[in-house]
This record gives C-alpha cells, sequence and structure tokens, in this order.
C-alpha cells in the first residue's frame, strides 16, 4: 500500500514525458483505412472494410458537390429543389437526379454501415491492443461524425423526419442547464445556461429556421471535408496507398450502391410542418436504437448517457490492459460488443412496432445489460483463475462481479419497490382497491389522493423510501444505505487491493531492473 | 528525475497560459456563433432566448363553450437575434382547452380554461390533444382509467398529460398537465393569459424549449 502511493506519486511526477512518449508511439502506429493491412485485405474480407469505407466516402463526397448545384438551401425552396432533382432532372428516359440523390443517400448508409462493421472487427479482434488505441479511436469517431453528417444532411430535404429529429436533437442540449447540484461544476453550466446556448448555437436561433438550414448545410458539408483534409495531408506525408482493394471491389461497391438507387429511389417524404407532428414519427436507422432508448428514462439521464455513449466505449478500450486476443480469453469486452449489436437490433424493432411502456420494460432492459456484463466477469473470472493458477479470493474479478450485483439489486429495487409511485408495483396493485375505498365517501377523490393514503397508512409497500421511520422497520436500515455503504467499501478495498498489489509488482520490476544492472557491472 | 523531464515539465506549465490566451482570443469569434448576442455580464448568465412579451388574441370564448372544447393556435414570440433583422419570431403553436366544470374555480373564470404551449417538455416536438381511450392506448401506449377524458399526448416518445391534475413546478408553482405516461419531466411550458372583451390574449411565455 505504501510503495504503491510511492509509485503513484512518483508516476504522476513523469506522467507528462511517459505521456509524450506514449501519445507518439500511438501516433506513428495509426491506421486510417487499413492500410497497414494489405496482405490480410487479399484473402480476409473484413480487412478490406477500410478501403470500401474510404471509397463509399469519395462517392458520397462526388454525389454531393453535384447535388450542391441543384439544391437550395432556404425553408420555402429546399424541398421543391429536392423534388426537381428527384423528377425533372432526366437524360431521356435516365432520372439522373434520382440516381445522383440515391448514391448519396444509399452512399452515406454504406458508409455508416461499412464504419459500423469496422468498429466490431476491430472491437472484437481486440485491435486497439499493442498500441492502435489511435486507430480505434479514429474509426469511432468517423463512426459518429457519419451519424452526425446524417442527422444534418437529412434537415435538408425538409420534410417531417427531417424536423422532428432536428428539434429532438435540438432540445437534448438544453437538458444539460438541469445538472443536480452534487455534479461538480454543474451549477455553474447551469447558472450560465450552456445548454441553451448549445442548443441556440446548433439552431442559429430559438426555433427551427432558415438560418438552421444554413447552418446545418455548412456542418453536413464541414463534417466530411475536414477529416477528410486531415487524412489526405498523412496519405501525403506518410506515402501510403488509400485504398487496398482492387478495381473489380470499388466497382462492385458502386455497382450494389446504384442497383439500390435504381430499384428504391431516395425517399422524400411530406413536406416539413412545424405545426403538424406525425404519429408514429421515426428517424433514420442509425438513430432508431437511440430513439427507443430515450422513452424508456428520464430525459436528463438519458442525455448524458447519449452523449456519454461513445465515451464509454472509449473507457471500456483503455480497460481492456490485457495484451491477449484470442476471443475465448477476453470474454467482458465479447459480452460488452455483443450486448450492443443486441440491443441495437432489439431498440429498432421494438421501435418499427412501437412497443414501448417505460414503467414496464425499462427495468427488463437495465437487468438485462447488467445480466450481459455479469456472463462476461464470471467467464473471465474463470479464465484468470485457470491462467494464473489462483483461488477466486485471490482475484480482482470478486470486486467487479461484486460492484455488479450490487448495481443490478439497486436497479431493481428502485424500479419495482421505489419511490417513483406509478413504478411501485405493490403500491399500483393497492391503489385501486383504496381509490375505490376513497370514492365511497368522497366521489372526485383522485389516485393521488388513493397513493397519499398508502404512503401514509402503509409505509411497507415502499422499501426506498419510508423504512426509517417505519412502524415495523429499524431505523437505520434502509436500503440505499445499505447500497451505498456496499458500493463505497468495494470502491475502497478494491482501490486498497489493487494499489498494494500495483506497488508490490513495480517493486519487483525496480528490482529486477537494479540487479540486471548489479550483475552488468559485476561482469565489467 | 532527469533533466528531460524537468525541460518538459516547465514547457507544459508555460503553455498552459498561451494556450488560456488563445482560447481567449477565439471565444471573441465563437461568440458571434451565439444567435442571440447580449453583451456584458448579462450575456454570460441570462438566458439566450429573452422571450418577447407582445399580446396577441387567439381565440373568443364563444368557440370554447362546451367542456371539452379546444383551439389550437400560433403565437409568434419575438427574441432577439444576431442578425441584420435584430428579431426573431419564433412560432409558439398552443392549445386553449375550455375544462369541465367540476375541475374549474367558480370564483375565478380563468381557471375555466388550460392554456399550454404545444411544445413537448421532454424534447420538443408538438404533442396533440387526444380524445378517445382507444387512440390513447393504440397510439401512445397509455389506458386511460374510467372515467376517462380527453388527454395531451405526444406522438415522439409518448408522453401523456392529463390536464385535470396539477403539478408543482420548480419556481413555476403549480401547472396543469401532470404527466401520466411517459418520459416528459414536467408538464407542458405554460403561457400568460388574459380574458377581455369576450376574447383569450396571450400576454406572454414560458421561456426555454426549441420553438
Amino acid at each position: 500500500m505504501v510503495s504503491g502511493l510511492a509509485h503513484l506519486f512518483r508516476g504522476l511526477l513523469q506522467a507528462p514525458a511517459t505521456f509524450l512518449a506514449w501519445f507518439r508511439e500511438r501516433w506513428a502506429k495509426m491506421d486510417l483505412f487499413d492500410e497497414s493491412h494489405v496482405e490480410e485485405a487479399r484473402t480476409n474480407p473484413w480487412y478490406s472494410l477500410g478501403g470500401m469505407w474510404y471509397w463509399v466516402w469519395i462517392l458520397v463526397i462526388l454525389s454531393g458537390v453535384v447535388l450542391m448545384i441543384y439544391y437550395i438551401p432556404v425553408t420555402d425552396q429546399a424541398y421543391h429543389s429536392i423534388e426537381r432533382i428527384q423528377q425533372n432532372w432526366r437524360w431521356g428516359p435516365f432520372p439522373i437526379g434520382s440516381l445522383v440523390r440515391g448514391l448519396h443517400k444509399y452512399g452515406a448508409d454504406a458508409f455508416i454501415i461499412l464504419a459500423t462493421m469496422r468498429v466490431y472487427r476491430m472491437w472484437f479482434s481486440g485491435e486497439y491492443k499493442q498500441g492502435n488505441e489511435f486507430s480505434f479511436m479514429i474509426a469511432l469517431l468517423l463512426l459518429i461524425i457519419g451519424m452526425y453528417s446524417g442527422l444534418t444532411g437529412y434537415l435538408l430535404i425538409w420534410n417531417q423526419r427531417a424536423l422532428w429529429a432536428t428539434k429532438v436533437m435540438a432540445t437534448f442540449p438544453t437538458y444539460l442547464d438541469q445538472n443536480p447540484g452534487w455534479i461538480p461544476g454543474g451549477t455553474l453550466i447551469n447558472w450560465t445556461n450552456q445548454g441553451k446556448t448549445t442548443a441556440q448555437i446548433l439552431l442559429g436561433g430559438t426555433s427551427i429556421g432558415p438560418a438552421t438550414v444554413t447552418r446545418f448545410y455548412a456542418f453536413h458539408f464541414m463534417l466530411s471535408f475536414i477529416p477528410m483534409i486531415f487524412f489526405e495531408l498523412r496519405v501525403y506525408r506518410r506515402g501510403f496507398k488509400r485504398m487496398n482493394i482492387n478495381h473489380w471491389a470499388k466497382l462492385a461497391t458502386f455497382a450494389v450502391i446504384l442497383a439500390i438507387a435504381i430499384m428504391i429511389p431516395a425517399a422524400q417524404g411530406s413536406p416539413a410542418n412545424p405545426e403538424v407532428t406525425p404519429n408514429p414519427i421515426l428517424s433514420d436507422w442509425y438513430f432508431l436504437a437511440m430513439y427507443h432508448f430515450l422513452k424508456l428514462q428520464d430525459p436528463y439521464l438519458a442525455t448524458v448517457l447519449t452523449v456519454a455513449i461513445p465515451f464509454l466505449v472509449l473507457t471500456a478500450m483503455f480497460l481492456d490492459r490485457r495484451p491477449e486476443r484470442e476471443w475465448g480469453k477476453r470474454q467482458i469486452f465479447n459480452w460488452i460488443g455483443i450486448g450492443g449489436l443486441v440491443y441495437f437490433i432489439a431498440f429498432s424493432f421494438l421501435i418499427l412496432n412501437g412497443i414501448a411502456d417505460l414503467h414496464r420494460d425499462a427495468p427488463i432492459w437495465y437487468f438485462s445489460m447488467g445480466g450481459f456484463l455479469l456472463v462476461g466477469y464470471v467467464q473471465d473470472w474463470a479464465y484468470v483463475m485457470k491462467r494464473d493458477g489462483k483461488r477466486w479470493y485471490e482475484t480482482f474479478h470478486l470486486f467487479f462481479v461484486a460492484f455488479i450485483l450490487v448495481c443490478m439489486s439497486a436497479n431493481t429495487l428502485y424500479h419495482y419497490f421505489g419511490d417513483i409511485r406509478e413504478w411501485n408495483v405493490l403500491g399500483k396493485a393497492e391503489m385501486p382497491k383504496v381509490l375505490a375505498q376513497l370514492q365511497l365517501t368522497h366521489p372526485l377523490a383522485t389516485s393521488d389522493q388513493a397513493y397519499e393514503w398508502l404512503e401514509k397508512n402503509r409505509p411497507g409497500l415502499n422499501l426506498w423510501l419510508t423504512s426509517h421511520k417505519g412502524p415495523n422497520k429499524p431505523a437505520g436500515l434502509e436500503l440505499w444505505v445499505v447500497h451505498v455503504i456496499a458500493w463505497l467499501g468495494i470502491l475502497a478495498s478494491g482501490a486498497l487491493v489493487g494499489l498494494t498489489r500495483w506497488g508490490r509488482r513495480k517493486d519487483a520490476e525496480l528490482a529486477a531492473l537494479a540487479a540486471k544492472a548489479k550483475a552488468k557491472t559485476a561482469r565489467a | 528525475m532527469t533533466e528531460n523531464t524537468r525541460r518538459l515539465f516547465l514547457k507544459v506549465v508555460t503553455s498552459i497560459p498561451i494556450v488560456g490566451g488563445a482560447v481567449l482570443a477565439a471565444s471573441i469569434l465563437i461568440r458571434f456563433f451565439k444567435p442571440t448576442a447580449i453583451g456584458g455580464v448579462k450575456g454570460l448568465v441570462a438566458p439566450p432566448d429573452e422571450a418577447g412579451s407582445s399580446i396577441q388574441i387567439v381565440a373568443a370564448l364563444s368557440e370554447l363553450t362546451e367542456p371539452w372544447d379546444f383551439k389550437e393556435f400560433i403565437y409568434i414570440r419575438k427574441s432577439v437575434e444576431y442578425s441584420s433583422r435584430k428579431i426573431q419570431g419564433a412560432k409558439i403553436p398552443g392549445f386553449v382547452v375550455r375544462m369541465p366544470d367540476e375541475f374549474t374555480n367558480p370564483l375565478d373564470p380563468k381557471s375555466k380554461f388550460v392554456v399550454v404551449q404545444r411544445i413537448c417538455p421532454h424534447l420538443g416536438c408538438t404533442f396533440n390533444f387526444v380524445k378517445s381511450p382507444e387512440e390513447l392506448a393504440g397510439g401512445y401506449n397509455y389506458k386511460p382509467p374510467a372515467p376517462t377524458h380527453p388527454y395531451f399526448a405526444c406522438p415522439c416518445h409518448l408522453s401523456v398529460y392529463d390536464p385535470t391534475r396539477k403539478t408543482e413546478v420548480n419556481l413555476q408553482g403549480l401547472l396543469p398537465g401532470k404527466v401520466v405516461s411517459g418520459p416528459a419531466p414536467r408538464p407542458p411550458r405554460t403561457m400568460s393569459f388574459d380574458i377581455k372583451d369576450g376574447q383569450i390574449v396571450i400576454t406572454g411565455t414560458e421561456g426555454g424549449g426549441v420553438g
């Protein structure tokens, strides 16, 4: 423990130098379009994703530049200019405008599909290890940029879907002004209205209007071009081949996108009307899962989580510190990846079928997410015990699994017995009976009053809040206190044990170095 | 600690004020991204949309005689804009609903009406006034308890508001439109109104939200 603290202190002093060396190594290894996987790409199609991805990007930019000539970025003409591109721009029997637009739209979809597949390939094969963190970061960043480019792009069509998706997206940041007081710096953010200001910077005003279209047009352009400029500079300096695929593969990709554009002309929807929100209203396919996620959350939490998900993925990447890249030796991270995929598909399915119940579904999803992690932890635990020949209590996994179990139990208890009246299943079952009783004497009694009666007279129904002075429960056994003590205890003991082991390992490393140096001098 | 580490440490320490100065200089440029530029300290802390208080007639009492009669309207809220126009008109859709007598205070004529902004306080969609319980159950995932009455319901994330019930909101007092289903955090934003010469007149709106 003491030697661990000493090592920590020394490490902090040397942090800038260490970080610079770390950064330089990764910067040199950074891989943009799988250009360092030329050999693998010949036999394994998974490694030609990077090249295809760059190729599709070029197609989208080219078709976009052509569309820019005909598109009019003004609210009352945008929709009609798209209509003209789609219908009137023909060459004999060939609908050229429709094809160019289809190429742009389906090319963008292909960009997102390829970027997603590439991120998953890197995740599942542990490619971000051994100094390749930046390659993964760039791949993930480009996926996010692609999604935001899509979001800013489909407002330009100025149809209903675009308008309402933009509205939802622009209202998001306003929740950042509602930070609870215990978040450090939260009050300052609230006080200076950073969230509202962000929303207004995005929209160019307090509402979606002409300024919004201009700004989104600019963002749409920038999001594609600025990364491209940086990439080209790197290509120029390093002199590598951009695409690791042959011309036939390029032609095939182009042909597939063109064939889809011919068979399914890009949809246009109905013109935007800020006074009517159609029911149902959905976003583009890659945001569907996120959109469903919003239905299951308190909006502040949903906003924070939506912003935090990419950062959580990056954090998870840095937690995966072992050098092993084999599938069976990193089960936690496999399960995180599988979970992401499963939730993406399941949530998209649910929202398309209009299935959403905040009270019924949310705990199921939280619990299953915890379940995914738990399965991964237990598998990994078994692997670590086998690898190191250790007993279960000697491995660090004890702390992770305990933490997940406490989180899951807290979540479940909160949702089923918590202080939100309509989520508390016990209280909800009792309420109609009480309401019927109350209505015998007071015909205007409401369910609110029934809940109040229940809270006063049957505090045992609410396990989360009322146990402190409840008639049957001793004080000091409130559930949240138990959970907080468990969390803090796990964190503190985990940190203590971890620091001690780390210090011991560092000591051993230093001793080995010293012994080596001593042997050298002795030989000399 | 080597000579090299010390030099690097000094470099890092001296670069902090330089980077800070650059950020300050850039902030002057970035300020103009903000559409409603207000100068001084006020510009730092004031909510950027300063809702204007223009007065607008939206409905006549003769249109709202029966219980649950409603009218949708558009209120133009004026706010400052950083452009040659200096002013921006945000269209705020609204609802005025005539409440049945059992939910009103006979001494207060204004309590007969619920006037709200139609912008869902969740993520800004325009919500609807849904009268049929079948539509509520089918389209909005909410089965209203008997005796049933109309609700406000938002198609985007299926929040449902009960106009007959009120909730306490920070700094705003009791507001009608308690959330009974869905993820919305609070009742719809309000509009202040008066009844003058048999007409309903909007005198101002609660800020926040995206029009």
